[in-house]
């Protein structure tokens, strides 16, 4: 695996604004790298800089390992897809296809060619002709897809690509894109605020926050050891259960911040009576009755999906849980549940890091 | 209960009202004497039938008379010099200006407003302020291109046949230039950032992104905005009244000029209303090219 594109120390500012601080990250050739994080936190800012459509203020950006911070944008070979999709919109669908390699000088019959080649996989071939206010949003989507494609760029740019899509059509995309970067065997940067998104379709992935990387690993990797609370909270739906909690006398159990005195047992050792946070995934708390159930609240809501139903217990914080299959307990009775020590996160109450 | 006037708070009555009012002022003021500068140019006027209606019919007698004047064509190609040098003049430093205050440098929004000073002020103050400009003597403009090297000897605009017309040009394009360039700077701004930013990532360059994002978004705001120009233009009659006079022997006469001068100067109306009828062809002609550009917006 090689570098094909690399950040080094990148800053940005505007103004007094830090925008980017010190973002150092390396995607491999052929990786699918997402952005994530929540709005504000620079992740278009990186992306925008990797185009050229911003100029950094430090540090040095590579692609296939030539230094790439002075070079304008139609000289980087990089495609981007618009959250707009900004397809130009006097010109038909084959003019925006082949837009690129016009402009590069090919001739007429072999960018028509190349358009048609293209307008096959992507399903667009009865729409050449049409202008673009005459498709839908999801053919619109796979137009602004198929002018990156056609020009075989060193990278694929996405910024908040499915956005504009509705939800149905989002998880189906979802798909197609990714069926589309391993056939090409294509480099990506996906932008999204969304962290199914990119949990689903990332090889690697890059939480940001406040213009800074988080933390960055393979979707798994990042919801299981997240290096702190911000991440622990982000990744993963529904949001991980945080509990203010008090380390036991033993150094081998927690005592939650909750009514009744609720204590896990925690196969770790930590100096007694340490205040910490423990972090409870919904969908690793699982019911349980008589002396299994560790936790003992009053039931408060019940969401039921069908194959899975939400509760929520009567406490401050409340906690979520996630059940395979249907509730039995009412409103108002007591829920036990019970987790598995090893599924328990721990972070420091004060810095929220990873213990 | 319902009666008739409650149509006009419903809706339908009122919006009837609403474009009533205006088209009956339109119909009164500006629609019947058109229609009796029309009637005239089909009438033998004289001195003594000014004041009534009914006229002998002419047929095309005027417009013969008119067509086979020595004057006629001369006048009608200064008229086309002026439009065409006008319009163009006043486009492309309007777009170059517009261009530039795209930019977006600081104060740049208040330059752009001061340079609609020009287009707000009356047509005869403009004129005067040019031809002390270009005066032959001691015009600045003489001084300037005495200066740069440019010319030898003074010009004198004004009063040369030569240069007369273009005296007038040049003043209609100082005074047109901030009208163009509002009109294309609110063009530009409507064209969404991002298409640059897709077309530079597609390898398009400077001129490229003009040429192929730019001007193809502007069309339609360029077809309004000529065809309101050459409306414009045929209307100027301030800067040659105070610039040239139409003079020296008609070197810069103009079509609406030459049409007041008839009815106004010679007293002879039939031959003023038969160029004006054939004036208004024209500007209806560019009327509709505006409708239509207008209609035709491209916006995704």
């Amino acid at each position: 695996m090689t570098a094909q594109i690399e950040f080094v120390d990148v800053q940005k500012y505007y103004g007094t604004y830090h925008a980017l601080k010190s973002i150092n990250l390396t995607v491999e050739k052929g990786s699918f790298v997402a952005l994530v994080g929540p709005s504000g936190c620079g992740k278009t800012t990186l992306l925008r800089s990797l185009a050229g459509l911003e100029k950094i203020s430090g540090g040095e950006i590579r692609i296939v390992g030539e230094r790439m911070n002075d070079v304008p944008p139609r000289k980087r070979d990089i495609a981007m897809v618009f959250q707009s999709y900004a397809l130009y919109p006097h010109m038909t669908v084959e003019q925006n296809l082949t837009y690129s390699l016009r402009i590069r000088g090919m001739k007429k019959k072999e960018a028509r060619k190349a358009a048609e080649d293209v307008a096959a996989t992507t399903e667009l071939s009865h729409l050449l002709k049409r202008y673009p206010r005459e498709l839908s949003g999801g053919q619109r989507q796979r137009v602004a897809m198929s002018r990156a494609i056609i020009r075989d760029p060193k990278a694929f740019l996405f910024d908040e690509p499915l956005s504009n899509l509705d939800a149905a059509l989002r998880v189906h995309m979802r798909k197609e894109i990714r069926t589309l970067h391993e056939r090409l065997g294509a480099t990506s940067v996906y932008v999204t605020h969304d962290q199914i998104e990119a949990m689903t379709m990332a090889d690697r992935v890059v939480l940001m926050k406040e213009g800074r990387i988080e933390q960055q690993g393979a979707p798994l990797e990042l919801y299981d050891r997240p290096i702190n609370r911000f991440v622990a909270g982000f990744i993963g739906s529904p949001a991980m259960n945080f509990v203010p909690a008090t380390v036991g006398a033993d150094g081998q159990s927690l005592v939650l911040d909750l009514p009744g005195n609720q204590t896990l047992p925690y196969p770790g050792r930590l100096e007694p009576s340490r205040r910490v946070v423990a972090g409870l995934r919904p969908e690793h708390l699982v019911p349980a009755s008589g002396t299994d159930a560790l936790i003992r609240l009053p039931l408060r809501g019940a969401e039921a999906t069908g194959a899975t139903t939400f509760l929520f217990t009567e406490s401050d914080p409340e906690l979520a849980v996630v059940l395979n299959g249907r509730n039995t307990i009412k409103v108002g009775e007591e829920l036990g549940l019970m987790i598995d020590p090893a599924l328990i996160h721990l972070f420091d109450e004060k810095t929220g890091e990873r213990l | 209960m319902r009666n008739g006037l409650s149509t006009f708070w419903d809706g339908r009555g009122f919006d009837l009202l609403l474009v009533g009012i205006p088209l009956a002022f339109l119909i009164a003021i500006s629609g019947s004497a058109l229609v009796y500068n029309v009637v005239m140019s089909f009438q033998e006027v004289g001195m003594f039938t000014l004041g009534s209606f009914v006229r002998p019919f002419a047929g095309l007698k005027n417009y013969a008379e008119v067509l086979s004047d020595p004057q006629t064509w001369p006048i009608l190609g200064n008229t086309a010099i002026f439009v065409v040098g006008s319009l163009s003049g006043q486009f492309i430093v309007g777009f170059a200006l517009a261009l530039f205050f795209g930019l977006k440098f600081p104060g740049s929004t208040y330059l752009r407003g001061l340079f609609l000073v020009s287009w707000v002020m009356p047509g005869l103050v403009t004129g005067a302020l040019w031809s002390w400009l270009l005066a032959g003597d001691f015009g600045v403009v003489n001084f300037f291109l005495r200066s740069l090297g440019i010319i030898n000897e003074n010009i004198f605009w004004r009063s040369d046949p030569a240069f007369a017309l273009w005296s007038v040009v040049i003043a209609n394009i100082w005074f047109g230039t901030s009208f163009n360039m509002i009109l294309l700077s609110v063009g530009l701004a409507s064209i969404p950032e991002d298409l640059y930013e897709a077309a530079s990532l597609d390898g398009a360059n400077v001129f490229q992104r003009f040429f192929t994002i730019t001007l193809p978004m502007m069309r339609s705001t360029i077809g309004a905005l000529l065809s309101l120009g050459l409306i414009f233009t045929l209307q100027q009659f301030d800067l040659f009244a105070a610039l040239t006079d139409g003079g020296p022997n008609n070197a810069s006469n103009v079509a609406q000029y030459w049409a007041w001068q008839l009815s106004f100067r010679e007293y002879d109306f039939a031959r003023g209303a038969t160029v004006s009828v054939m004036m208004i062809i024209v500007v209806i002609a560019a009327a509709l090219f505006y409708v239509r550009s207008t209609r035709h917006e491209v916006r995704g």
